[in-house]
């Protein structure tokens, strides 16, 4: 169980800053993901970790060791990339054997080692298949357990699910986090797809342009973002902007906006006159035919344009007042038409505030 | 699909051409390259095979009669067999050689992402584009006794008397290696540029180090690539007719040379030719050899 310190991370490639004074703390046996757009530096910095970059400023601990400058191949670490690069030449045992090999553990533990990563990976009785004679999936998992075999310090994934269809692509996000829980590893976690992140880790890292825009558990990412760049990342929005009009008690706050008046609720003090903006999710939206009565719920009148079945979900689009238009997110049984008038009404309590 | 000539249909066109031609486009296509290597390759080796049977003469290219006195004279005079011996271990050595040279040379170029690729890769094409005499004479420039080495070196007082460095066996190695690289150094650098860089990495991940990554990930993977060098150096080696020339020396001859010699100083047609079937029948168990062998190393390896 190691302990992974990064603090004031900085590399630059020619005049663009990849990272950007990066600071993290990750706990023994957690995973956190890296969490980003391409070209936010989540790779880069899991390549700094690995040590296939060399940061320009900067330090890395594993427990209170900086890593910095030592080889890759010095770091215990176990990495699982992108496209596998599963040996082509070795067959399934000889790739799970080569970390064991570079540590020179042989025989009787390494026999033992390796049967109990193939189970743990469900691949029993494939230890003579060529990584060519197996399905993408299956060949995933035999990278899982290459790393895993060797019973490194840090497992670092660097978008392993990418190369995968939908259906297993969800199948393995649960696979891998059952795993990780039971080998109790500290993990690091590189994707660009949030529902995997959300699914996987015990904290997200967001980033954009190679900084940390937020941090935490993957439910105060969502319902409680720290910006507009975060909201719109995550999961779908809609926005009003406005003024800070008045506090109205510890949390919550009212805003004058061009749809008429609106209570939220807030992290951080906002200022009489403050310019903020209003995040409010599409599935906390309730359409109504008539306008409710009730405490601390906003209810905005507006006109249903389109309506979608999602599903699961059925989808609205309505106009309100001032032209702008909701997403909303109703339950599937619902059947407003197009062209209706009804209210869309939010709790002030699901309503986030955040700044402009 | 083309578009059919104005006012022609596509199905007209199609009815003019014989069904047997349609049924067989891949045959047809492949016909002015077989006809081309028949032509020019099978029919004048089967030419020479004959030859090599013949009775030789002094007055013609060939007197009447079959024999196979020709072939009992190549192979069992110690004389030829020597001249014979000694070609096969140029080419061996020269493939060793640009084998050590070129494999850094090539995997330096597959990996590097630098500013200056381009450069290098001219460095290596473009002493292809001058002729190999060209480049024979700009060794003689360096090597011979009163070349720039040794008079560099005189000068410098490091050394006496000249080295000999040229009209021997040291003079053509230096030649036939410094034309014959780039045909190690482009099969080997297409072979490790089909190798994903992320299995190297994944190597040094699990705690190889970048030599151990090289033997154990790269190499073995390289290794079509090496065996198309190989072959090409080596068969290229054993066959170089002008650089021994301009370079060795007239009393130490290897094959091609003796081979010439006999063909148009003595005049000994079939004697020459039979000497050139052996090299080629060498050559050939010297290759097979060495892919029966690479090939077991490789299904060694996993």
């Amino acid at each position: 169980m190691t302990q992974l310190t990064i603090s004031g991370l900085a590399k630059r490639f020619g005049d663009v800053a990849a990272i950007d004074n990066l600071n993290l703390e990750i706990k023994e046996g957690e995973l956190i993901s890296l969490l980003g757009p391409s070209g936010c530096g989540k790779t880069t910095t899991l390549r700094c970790i690995a040590g296939f970059e060399q940061p320009d400023e900067g330090q890395i601990m594993f427990d209170n060791k900086d890593i910095i400058g030592l080889a890759p191949e010095r770091r215990n670490i176990g990495m699982v990339f992108q496209s596998y690069a599963l040996f082509p030449h070795m067959t399934v045992r000889q790739n799970l054997n080569f970390g064991l090999e570079m540590r020179s553990i042989g025989g009787a533990e390494a026999e033992e080692r390796i049967g109990r990563a193939i189970d743990a990976v469900q691949l029993t009785g494939m230890t003579d298949r060529y990584p060519q004679q197996l399905s993408g999936g299956q060949q995933q998992r035999v990278a899982l357990a290459r790393a895993l075999v060797i019973e490194p310090s840090i497992l670092l994934l660097d978008e392993p699910l990418a190369n995968l269809d939908a259906k297993l692509r969800e199948e393995m996000r649960f696979f891998i986090k059952s795993l990780q829980k039971r080998v109790g590893i500290t993990t690091v976690y590189v994707t660009h797809d949030q529902g995997e992140a959300m699914v996987i880790s015990d904290r997200i890292v967001v980033m954009f342009n190679g900084v940390i825009a937020q941090m935490g558990d993957p439910t105060t990412i969502y319902s409680r973002p720290a910006s507009k760049k975060v909201a719109g990342f995550i999961g779908q929005s809609n926005f009003i902007d406005g003024t800070c009009k008045g506090q109205d008690d510890a949390s919550h706050y009212t805003i004058e906006t061009s749809l008429g008046d609106i209570i939220c609720l807030s992290g951080d003090e906002r200022a009489q006159g403050e310019r903020v903006t209003i995040v409010v999710r599409p599935e906390v939206i309730k359409l109504e035919a008539e306008k409710p009565d009730a405490d601390r719920m906003n209810s905005l009148p507006g006109k249903v344009e389109d309506r979608f079945s999602l599903g699961n979900f059925a989808g609205y689009k309505v106009a309100c007042a001032d032209g702008s238009v909701f997403l909303v997110q109703e339950e599937p049984w619902t059947e407003f038409g197009v062209g209706d008038h009804i209210w869309c009404s939010f709790a002030a309590d699901k309503t986030w505030l955040i700044q402009a | 699909m083309t578009v059919p000539a104005r006012g022609i249909k596509q199905e007209t066109i199609a009815a003019l051409v014989p069904a047997w031609m349609r049924s067989n486009t891949a045959l047809l296509l492949f016909l002015p390259t077989v006809i081309f290597l028949v032509l020019f390759l099978l029919v004048p080796y089967v030419n020479m095979l004959v030859m090599s049977f013949r009775t030789p003469s002094t007055s013609a290219v060939f007197a009447p009669g079959f024999t196979t006195d020709n072939y009992t004279k190549a192979l069992t005079d110690l004389y030829y067999f020597g001249v014979l011996f000694k070609t096969v271990v140029f080419g061996m050595v020269t493939t060793a050689i640009c084998l050590l040279i070129g494999y850094p040379v090539a995997y330096h170029l597959a990996r590097t992402k630098s500013r200056f690729k381009g450069l290098l890769y001219v460095g290596i094409l473009s002493p292809l584009l001058v002729g190999v005499v060209i480049r024979c004479y700009g060794w003689i420039i360096l090597l011979a006794n009163n070349g720039l080495i040794n008079d560099t070196l005189i000068k410098a007082g490091l050394i006496e008397t000249h080295l000999p460095l040229m009209y021997n066996n040291f003079g053509i190695g230096v030649g036939l290696v410094h034309v014959f690289l780039p045909f190690m150094i482009l099969p080997i650098l297409g072979s490790i540029q089909s190798i994903d860089p992320a299995l190297e990495e994944a190597a040094q991940s699990l705690g190889a180090s970048r030599a151990k990554t090289m033997f154990k990930v790269v190499l073995p993977l390289s290794l079509p690539g090496i065996q198309s060098g190989a072959i090409l150096v080596f068969v290229l080696t054993i066959s170089a007719y002008v650089i021994p020339i301009l370079l060795g020396s007239f009393q130490e001859v290897i094959m091609p040379t003796l081979v010439i010699q006999l063909l148009i100083d003595a005049f000994l047609w079939p004697f020459g030719a039979a000497l050139a079937f052996i090299l080629s029948l060498t050559g050939a168990a010297v290759v097979i050899a060495f892919l029966k062998i690479t090939n077991r190393y490789m299904m060694k390896e996993g």
